[in-house]
């Protein structure tokens, strides 16, 4: 299906191309970048949530008072798509409750809190020395068995992305929010390890060629890590710069700029035999692989304008909000809006006590002057500014419009589902509409529908197949009676069958009497009939017990 | 302490109904200040008057639909209503031609279909067409413009002629003020059996359309650029139209340029650039697709060719882009573009 010689000499002529729309914004991470990288203190406890972004739940394996070791597992996936969960650090289960996690919606999620010992020990690691002479399957498994998922925000599960070989293999390091620095410090501080990772990578999915894909407005990354790839020879990787244009980050925005092909509709990467992986990725698989260290810290920026310090701190997964931000020096007077991820897409959260996560990658901390509004929420005036912006090539206040309508086929047919939430259009509204809330619904309500549709339309087929064996029965049912009459009918048989019966009843006990000629009475159908109905009835009901999946859409 | 969890854009870009609507007012003014020279005074006294009432029945409506006034009052689409709508009435139309004007415009066309971003129907042109063909005596007279004039009135000639309908403390006739517009002086002139080359000799004519009708449109078009370069309108639709009106009118025109316009007169002449950046622009009653932008544009400019040279009115800028807004529901239908990932792929 795909030439994917193809896909790769595009980027060969050096040709780059565009995506529809998108957005230039101001760039804000230079605050950032001009301090060096921190490790945090020890917190006085870490929050680990056992919920992904949007992912499965995992199963704890620790129980309260447990004493755990730095890496030792502390949660396991019940289905082949959810992923492990270590201990940061070591310490003690203080409780494993429902708390409030770092997502959209700050749902429930379990939560797994350390109180650590201060002593950061860890349990065996199993590092690999000769990591390419893994095969494919060890190296995917190791990966899976270090708890490695997506950093850049969407949490996918890494393993999941290597289940068939792939021809090209993107490693995206170009963050397209303003703010978030995060990427650009791991390839400044970590070009080595990321190289590495970038290898295994290829290894773990065959691809021959690999692009770095990196912000033209990032200074000095593309220098350093071309020395690093000359020097050590490292084959098919190269280093590619693309336009800072919002969202070119995205997933699908990245492949149309290197590669001139679109992600089918509804499709993933892998349909154009593509795998995108953010850089903090490839840089986790490094040190799962060379080092036996599970995914059990990130690299997060803290900024924003009421940051005192902004910059970027490699921090264990479970820190606290609030210890990060009090390190940035934060004005907790002035903070009014706490943000997980970018001005764009990011999601506000309503305390500081969560601790990070897997995919957290900013914390911004923003006043209440630069959240506010510009003007008032108003109708849609049809500007048409959304669709010269939106990336997607969608029609957003025609969707907008439709879903105020409640009106959600109509939002189906103008592709609702091919909206990856940039919040492009959002930004650019005269009207100030929250226009993304309304995607979201309308893809939550219409994902519900269908599962509703399916479910109802499993049952109606049941139900036809419970009918039609009803009239089969019944069918049977006359039959018999016919025969039985026109046996009756015909007197020769008649006799020869009371005779019969009789001799039957002469040989049997009395109480028998009653029941015999029941087995041809219509009563005796019918009872056969209701045991054909209870049969059916568990069968039906468990066959419709299958919950809805969704393609998660996000841009990394 | 307290956190906010609004949900993203968290840093909003500095935009806002009002602003958009603002620079729009503000491309205009270039248009108005070539009209004041031109004309006289008339337009100021217009504007006044078109804005107000705008502004008082638009209060009404709202405090009547029991909205809030102040988001709704103060976002300037009422006063841009209003400002259109003075530009194509006459300098010295009555006063309530404004007020029916704006009562059509505002009450019938905007506020009963729901207000702001909900109307079908442009409100200015809506309220112009109504009194064209209602007042079609009072929405003719124009003044003879500035290099032509005998007398231009002042202001006070100005006041006095729109509030009382006549000047009974001049020396000038009325007559000698007025002057049918270049597209009815065509009409006119077409209907008496004259040739064009004929009619086109008469003063009121400029180098392409009207004489000051012509500068007035290319500062239309100068403030529809300037919108341009601020993204608030694309450039589909004043693309569309100016296109299509030369490309359509230039076939009748080489037929027989005796009856047919030019299609530089067509340009030049009336509301065709006002119509291209400012009205067959307006963003609430056009089409919102790219393709279906063009369409709305091309389909503007057909029908008002078709109307100036075969219908009963002199200009069709209003009708035409009145009937293309009833088709612009169906145009966007149409047009809906193709999403990433769904156009033909570079393999199967
Ligand atoms: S940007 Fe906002 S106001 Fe403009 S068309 Fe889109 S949704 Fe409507
Ligand atoms: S959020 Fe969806 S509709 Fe809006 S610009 Fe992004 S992709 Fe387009």
């Amino acid at each position: 299906m795909v030439g994917n010689s193809e896909t790769i000499s595009y980027v060969d002529n050096g040709k780059l191309c565009q995506f529809h729309g998108g957005l230039i914004l101001e760039h804000h991470k230079c605050e950032s970048m001009a301090r060096p990288l921190a490790r945090p203190l020890l917190p006085e406890y870490l929050r680990v949530s056992l919920r992904l972004n949007r992912g499965n739940v995992s199963k704890p394996v620790v129980e309260t008072g447990d004493k755990v070791l730095k890496g030792q597992v502390i949660a396991v996936p019940d289905t082949p798509r959810g992923v492990y969960v270590h201990a940061p650090t070591s310490g003690i289960i203080m409780e494993i409750t429902q708390r409030p996690v770092a997502s959209p919606d700050a749902d429930l999620a379990p939560v797994v809190c350390i109180r650590p010992d201060g002593k950061d020990q860890w349990t065996p690691r199993q590092a690999v020395a000769e990591p390419f002479s893994l095969s494919r399957q060890e190296l995917v498994q190791r990966i899976r068995e270090a708890g490695i998922v997506g950093m850049g925000g969407a949490g996918f599960p890494t393993h999941l992305k290597y289940q068939k070989p792939a021809e090209l293999l993107i490693i995206n390091g170009a963050e397209c929010e303003p703010y978030i620095s995060c990427d650009e410090r791991l390839m400044l501080d970590y070009p080595h390890e990321l190289l590495q990772g970038t290898r295994l990578l290829m290894h773990a999915s065959g691809a021959k060629e690999a692009i770095i894909a990196i912000e033209d407005q990032v200074g000095r990354v593309r220098s350093v890590l071309e020395k690093i790839i000359r020097e050590k020879h490292y084959p098919g990787i190269r280093v590619v710069k693309v336009p800072t244009i919002y969202p070119a980050g995205g997933e699908k925005q990245l492949i149309k700029v290197l590669t001139c092909q679109e992600v089918p509709s509804g499709g993933i990467p892998m349909d154009l035999g593509i795998v995108v992986q953010n850089t903090g990725t490839a840089k986790a698989v490094r040190d799962a692989i060379v080092e036996g260290t599970p995914l059990i810290q990130r690299f997060v920026t803290v900024t924003g304008d009421v940051v005192g310090e902004p910059r970027n701190f490699e921090a264990l997964i479970g820190t606290p909000f609030r210890h990060l931000l009090s390190l940035a020096k934060t004005d907790d007077e002035r903070l009014h809006r706490l943000v997980v991820g970018g001005p764009m897409m990011g999601y506000a959260m309503p305390e500081v006590g969560t601790g990070i996560d897997k995919t957290s990658n900013c914390l911004l901390a923003l006043s209440e002057e630069i959240t506010r509004h510009h003007g008032p929420l108003m109708p849609c005036i049809r500007c048409g500014e959304c669709v010269n912006v939106c990336p997607q090539e969608l029609l957003p206040h025609q969707l907008h419009w439709y879903i105020k309508g409640e009106n959600l086929e109509m939002a189906r047919e103008h592709h609702v589902f091919d909206c990856i939430e940039c919040g492009a259009c959002a930004w650019v509204c005269p009207s100030q509409i929250k226009l993304v809330d309304y995607y979201r619904y309308a893809k939550a309500e219409l994902r519900y529908l269908d599962y509703k549709k399916a479910k109802a339309e499993r049952a109606r087929e049941q139900h036809e197949k419970h009918d039609r064996r009803l009239e089969r029965l019944k069918a049977e049912r006359a039959a018999r009676r016919k025969r039985h009459t026109q046996r009756l009918k015909d007197p020769a048989s008649a006799r020869e069958n009371i005779a019969a019966t009789l001799e039957r009843l002469k040989q049997k006990p009395a109480p028998n009497r009653a029941g015999e000629p029941a087995s041809i009475s219509p009563e005796g159908d019918k009872s056969k009939d209701n045991t054909a109905e209870t049969t059916d009835n568990p069968e039906s009901s468990n066959r419709t017990e299958t919950t809805p999946s969704g393609k998660d859409n996000n841009p990394a | 302490m307290k956190l906010s969890i609004e949900s993203a854009p968290h840093i909003p870009r500095p935009i806002s109904v009002q602003k958009v609507m603002g620079l729009v007012i503000l491309a205009l003014v270039p248009a108005l200040l070539a009209h004041w020279w031109f004309f006289g005074p008339g337009i100021l006294v217009q504007v006044i008057l078109a804005v107000g009432f705008a502004l008082a029945f638009e209060a009404a409506m709202l405090k009547a639909r029991q909205v809030p006034l102040k988001p709704f009052l103060t976002d300037l689409s009422a006063v841009l209503t209003g400002i259109l709508f003075a530009l194509c009435v006459p300098p010295l139309a009555p006063w309530w031609i404004a007020l029916l004007g704006m009562f059509f415009a505002i009450v019938v066309a905007k506020q009963l279909y729901g207000g702001i971003g909900n109307n079908i129907f442009n409100p200015a042109m809506l309220g112009f067409a109504v009194m064209l063909i209602a007042f079609p005596r009072e929405m003719s007279n124009w003044l003879a413009p500035r290099d032509i004039a005998i007398h231009m009135p002042g202001l006070w000639e100005t006041l006095q002629h729109i509030f009382t309908g006549g000047l009974s403390q001049s020396q000038v006739a009325y007559d000698t003020l007025t002057q049918a517009t270049p597209l009815d002086t065509i009409k006119n002139g077409l209907r008496q059996g004259q040739a064009l080359s004929e009619i086109r000799s008469q003063p009121v004519f400029g180098d392409f359309g009207g004489m000051g009708w012509e500068w007035i449109a290319n500062w239309y078009a100068i403030g529809g650029l300037f919108l341009w370069r601020q993204r608030i309108i694309t450039w589909h639709v004043p693309a569309a139209v100016i296109l299509t009106t030369i490309a359509f009118s230039l076939p009748f025109f080489l037929y027989d340029s005796d009856v047919f316009l030019s299609p530089l007169q067509h340009l030049f002449s009336g509301g065709t650039l006002l119509g291209a950046f400012f009205i067959a622009t307006d963003p609430v009653t056009g089409s919102s697709t790219p393709r279906g932008k063009l369409i709305f544009g091309a389909g503007v400019a057909i029908l008002m060719i078709l109307i100036r040279q075969f219908g009963t009115f002199p200009d069709g800028v209003a009708f035409s882009v009145l009937l293309m807004n009833s088709a612009a529901p169906l145009i966007d239908r149409l047009t809906i573009p193709k999403p990433y990932g769904t156009k033909g792929q570079r393999h199967g």
